[in-house]
């Protein structure tokens, strides 16, 4: 082991990449503006000679040289129980930073990163608002033996039991917990949709462009007009029994289907780029999690900074008897830590492996063992009631505007509102153990979300009028790092007993324990 | 938690009484100014307005009076309202903090999981001695939560007692 270790030398190579996309917007610039420069003698600054702009990309050099500077002076090396950072040419640092305090050691490895075998690694701490250190760019071998101090350190730290004499943790011996053969990558491409992310931009260029009204005018024959008088015609052809133009619409459903089907294969292309070889094994208390085709991402999850686990599956997942599994952690290190991060615990598994994956990542929890407690009984008529007033909202309105025809749309809406409300308390449900807490919910979109007690920050007993009314409460509970949007463990319509009792509860238990990050 | 905390007895405290009288110079002030904004609206409205009708005329300063009243017996009358649904509790655990007249709230922040605490004081709070308690967790709904009109030098209490007082407190 060399004790002292250098950024490897295509370090100066990744810089002159980055000052080059940084200088390009300007360079690009100052190229269009030399052609017509504002000196020579017709321009705003007369006395300078035409092209001059040119000369600022001089700017270019300190920078680069700032970069020679950095790799030079730039020295690792491993102490006993730390790691030693020194930097800087003039104003010299060293930065020594205790193995033991080190959250993450994170790589990210782009196409160019790979091909001279190194990788951009973060060091991250518990504290401060940024990561502790930023190495661009380490031999990939260096990554590897910087983890393996880390690792060996936090195996030999206070924090575990006096049973790790077996020996420094191998590094091999991780565990792994899910990884993602070709199909089941294409699939979870197909199930998360994400084409539409791709289709939204694409059709942002198109409209910019003015190319959406051509290809719409050729699909349905012609121009804008007539175009608009074909959904006039299918309106009378359903209305007024006249001739549909049916062979416009079929183009039309053909060209919808098509369309769907482009952006699930768009879909399947981005899971086979972004989640390639997707891997999640079990170090120790650590989770890492290994991704990607061109940038290959290599993160590590402490266990205990994961604060809620949320399962979610769709129809088509039940169907084939599939789920996602996030995680959100926060906080600790990174700049982004302020903002919540969830992360693909996995982004396709089996339901039927799923209790051995929340197994591996929560020791001792059991879904199957989980008691499920229903909601209050009188829940639906709680549930419907907003509902049937929304309704009756629309159809004033519709009556309003369209008349007669307002009965129409409260057929439709009336029997949707008592079916889905019905739905939402039946798949409604909580359950609680010593050490976690637990709601699922949904009814074509199911999720569940599982809080460590441990990592609850608040608990809060809410009380609308209506819930009084009802003898009824909500119980929320408040993690680290739960996203606006995201599922969280929020039970509304509970008896207001038993939420006081389950309110007490989680508070006692989550004052018993301590909070770590 | 070595010895037990005068502040710490786990019983329901209501807040200083002093926060009425407070609250409603407070809110006599906010509503004052709200009027007189719809007052100087109203005016420019009927200097302005030609095509008023006479009934329009006289129904606006009619309207402001009605609405003044409201706002004047609100502000006089919120404040003991809000003193009679408003608790609190602190014991070795944590605080339990109940606010809200018709949504009403109870919620408990766990000692071990107060990540800091200010105790701030207005101007109206400093001639009254009161303060208003925050406390700040890692969470995200309840990231901040504030409890006002305590008398400052038990809000200051309060905060010692729930400030982790040592590593490996509250295990």
């Amino acid at each position: 082991m060399p004790s002292e270790q250098r950024l490897h030398p295509a370090t100066l190579l990744f810089d002159l990449a980055g000052h080059i996309k940084r200088f390009a917007v300007p360079a690009i610039l100052v190229i269009v503006g030399a052609t017509r420069s504002s000196g020579g003698p017709g321009g705003s600054f007369g006395g300078i000679p035409a092209g001059w702009e040119v000369w600022l990309l001089v700017l270019f050099v300190p920078a680069m040289l700032v970069s020679v500077a950095r790799y030079l002076s730039f020295r690792l090396h491993y102490d006993d129980h730390e790691l030693v950072i020194r930097s800087g040419l003039v104003f010299r640092n060293v930065r020594h930073i205790p193995f033991a305090r080190i959250q993450n050691v994170d790589a990210v490895e782009n196409v160019f990163h790979r091909f001279f075998g190194v990788a951009e690694v973060r060091v991250e701490t518990g504290g401060g608002k940024e990561e502790e250190a930023r190495l661009r760019v380490l031999p990939r071998t260096a990554f590897d033996e910087m983890r393996r101090h880390v690792l060996r350190e936090r195996a030999a730290g206070p924090q575990v039991g006096p049973d790790d004499a077996t020996g420094p943790a191998p590094e091999a011996a991780g565990q792994t917990l899910v990884h993602l053969p070709l199909r089941e990558l294409l699939l979870c491409g197909f199930l998360e949709n994400k084409g539409m992310v791709l289709v939204g931009a694409a059709a942002g260029v198109i409209w910019e462009s003015g190319l959406g009204n051509r290809l719409m005018g050729q699909v349905f024959g012609g121009s804008d007009a007539l175009s608009r008088s074909f959904f006039r015609e299918v309106m009378r052809g359903i209305f007024d029994g006249g001739p549909l133009p049916l062979a416009r619409m079929g183009l039309g459903l053909a060209a919808v289907i098509a369309f769907l089907l482009i952006v699930r294969i768009l879909s399947m292309a981005w899971a086979l780029l972004r989640l390639y070889d997707f891997r999640l094994t079990r170090l120790d208390e650590d989770l890492r999690t290994e991704y990607g085709l061109l940038t290959r991402v290599t993160a590590t999850v402490p266990i205990r900074r994961v604060q809620t686990i949320t399962v979610r599956a769709g129809p088509l997942h039940r169907w084939l008897k599939r789920a996602t599994v996030h995680v959100e952690t926060a906080g600790g290190a990174g700049a982004k830590s302020a903002a919540p991060m969830r992360e693909w615990l996995a982004p396709l598994i089996r339901q039927e492996d799923l209790p051995a994956l929340l197994q591996g990542v929560l020791p001792g929890f059991d879904v199957a063992a989980m008691a499920w407690q229903p909601l209050h009984p009188r829940a639906f008529a709680r549930a419907v009631k907003p509902k049937l007033i929304l309704d009756a909202i629309v159809t004033l309105v519709a009556a309003a505007t369209i008349g007669w025809g307002a009965i129409g749309v409260a057929i439709l809406l009336l029997p949707w509102s008592i079916v889905s409300a019905r739905q939402y308390v039946k798949h409604l449900a909580w359950a609680e153990s010593d050490e976690m807490v637990v709601m699922r919910s949904g009814w074509i979109w199911q999720r569940m979300t599982v809080a460590r007690v441990n990592k609850i920050q608040a608990v809060a007993l809410h009380q609308s009028p209506f819930d009084r009314r009802a003898a009824m409460a909500r119980v929320r509970i408040d993690t680290a790092g739960a996203g606006e949007f995201a599922h969280r463990v929020d039970v509304p319509y509970l008896d207001s007993r038993v939420a006081r009792g389950l309110f007490e509860r989680l508070s006692a238990q989550a004052a018993n324990t301590a909070f770590r990050w | 938690m070595s010895e037990p905390d005068e502040v710490a007895d786990g019983l329901d405290h209501q807040l200083d009484p002093r926060v009425i009288p407070m609250q409603r110079i407070a809110g006599g002030i906010f509503m004052a100014v709200v009027m007189l904004v719809a007052l100087a609206g109203m005016i420019i409205v009927l200097l302005v307005g030609d095509d008023l009708a006479r009934w329009q005329r006289l129904l606006m300063p009619v309207g402001w009076l009605v609405l003044a009243a409201f706002a004047a017996l609100f502000a006089s009358r919120w404040p003991a309202i809000h003193y009679r649904h408003t608790a609190y509790r602190v014991d070795g655990r944590g605080i339990e903090i109940r606010q809200g007249v018709l949504w009403r709230v109870v919620i408990h922040v766990p000692r071990s999981r107060v990540q800091h605490i200010d105790v701030s004081q207005g101007p109206l709070e400093r001639r009254y001695g009161l303060g208003t308690l925050v406390l700040y967790t890692a969470g995200t709904d309840h990231a901040k939560v504030a409890l006002a009109g305590v008398e400052h030098g038990r809000a200051l209490r309060i905060r010692e007692h729930l400030l982790p007082s040592g590593a490996g407190d509250a295990v």
